[in-house]
């Protein structure tokens, strides 16, 4: 009995042992409402306070990725902006919207950093520097989202069609704070043949990611090539998070929805270099 | 001739109080505000004026590119000046605007 006990329990590590030696530890994919959330730890620790949780899926229903990330500044790597309180407090980057004056949606945006507490007793801190805190969200993923289309990675929302069906219409210019410009002209969709035989090309939305990004939020920073053809993307660069991985390993819809972007029908003969 | 003299020390001292009733002599802070609130208005102009066309840059030829990657350099020392948050702000508006221009001037001149 004690030997068959004792065999079962090596048979047990055995077989554990080798299936994390082939496969190492699975990363875990986050929760819907977790997918883009970003963790900013820029001048908390120093300050004594818990690090940020910023929440992209309620923001990006809101604004197009341009607003926040050309006309406020925000880096598109974590950490790469140093927001400090006193930033906030001057009116920029969370400031900006965050200043108790604002109102989107018919309700009050709250005070983003100030030096005393509101009146009505809540932490004010605290509804940002929430890391491992409890705090109530103005807005729940869930309720939110209920009756937006579905797509089965990221979020779990298909973003470009709830703004085609009118679910949310993502605001382009801050007032008195956006650069003003004119609306773009629209552009061409374009392909990009993929690298192995048998895999449809890519339909790129050069339109939609124009309306949302403006042209100075990829080019050159992202895309620093603009000639088609003269940079060759790999997916291996993409899951490192360079190209088009700088936003679709992290907010955007992840690369594992492969038939996102992977669109048009296979060609007989296929297998066209990449482009 | 000693009327006349009368007469426009009168005006001129007339004039001088309706000015100052008017417009007190501004203070060192009033003027030091102004100042910055012209400073910082004169940059926005002008960092909208060469920003707002983002969108059109492929349109420019390289000649135009170049006028405006000129402007964002002659910018650039203006907004060293700024305070701390914004000049943090506009450092990276002006850059990103620029390396736009830059960048389409370059693929320009490579065709």
């Amino acid at each position: 009995m004690r030997l068959k006990i004792f065999l079962s329990i090596i048979l047990v590590l055995t077989l554990t042992g080798a299936a994390l030696g082939q496969t190492g530890v699975k990363k875990k994919r986050p929760l819907p409402a977790d997918f883009g959330r970003v963790v900013l730890n820029d001048h908390a620790a120093k300050a004594g306070l818990a690090p940020v949780v910023f929440d992209h899926w309620s923001h990006r229903s809101w604004f197009t990725c341009r607003v926040c990330h050309v006309d406020l500044t925000f880096g598109m790597k974590t950490g790469s902006t140093g927001v400090s309180a006193a930033d906030n407090m001057k009116g920029f980057y969370c400031g900006a919207c965050h200043n108790g004056k604002m109102s989107f949606q018919g309700r009050k945006v709250f005070e983003s950093c100030a030096a005393k507490d509101p009146a009505d007793g809540t932490k004010r801190c605290d509804r940002c520097h929430s890391l491992g805190k409890q705090v109530r969200r103005d807005y729940d993923f869930a309720t939110y989202t209920a009756r937006f289309p579905k797509e089965r990675f990221g979020n779990g929302i298909d973003w470009e069609k709830a703004e085609d069906e009118g679910y949310i219409k993502p605001v382009d210019v801050l007032e008195g704070t956006s650069t003003p410009r004119k609306s773009l002209s629209i552009q061409k969709d374009f392909a990009l043949g993929a690298k192995l035989a048998g895999m449809p090309d890519i339909i790129f939305s050069h339109k939609k990611h124009t309306v949302w990004n403006g042209c100075e939020l990829c080019h050159p920073e992202i895309f620093a090539g603009v000639t088609k053809g003269t940079t060759k993307y790999s997916m291996v660069d993409i899951f490192e998070g360079r190209y088009c991985g700088a936003c679709h390993t992290t907010v955007a819809f992840p690369l594992l929805d492969c038939q996102r972007c992977h669109t048009r029908p296979v060609q007989t003969g296929g297998g066209k270099g990449a482009q | 001739m000693n009327i006349r003299l009368h007469i426009s020390v009168l005006v001129t001292a007339l004039t001088a109080a309706l000015f100052l009733m008017e417009s007190p002599l501004p203070s060192h802070d009033t003027v030091s505000a102004r100042a910055v609130a012209y400073a910082q208005d004169s940059w926005q102009k002008e960092f909208d004026d060469i920003c707002s066309k983002t969108q059109d840059a492929m349109l420019f030829n390289v000649e135009e590119l170049r006028n405006l990657i000129a402007r964002c350099d002659a910018l650039k020392p203006r907004i060293e000046k700024l305070e701390a948050s914004e000049r943090k702000v506009a450092t990276k508006k002006l850059s990103v605007c620029r390396d736009l221009y830059e960048f389409v001037r370059e693929a320009k001149e490579k065709k």
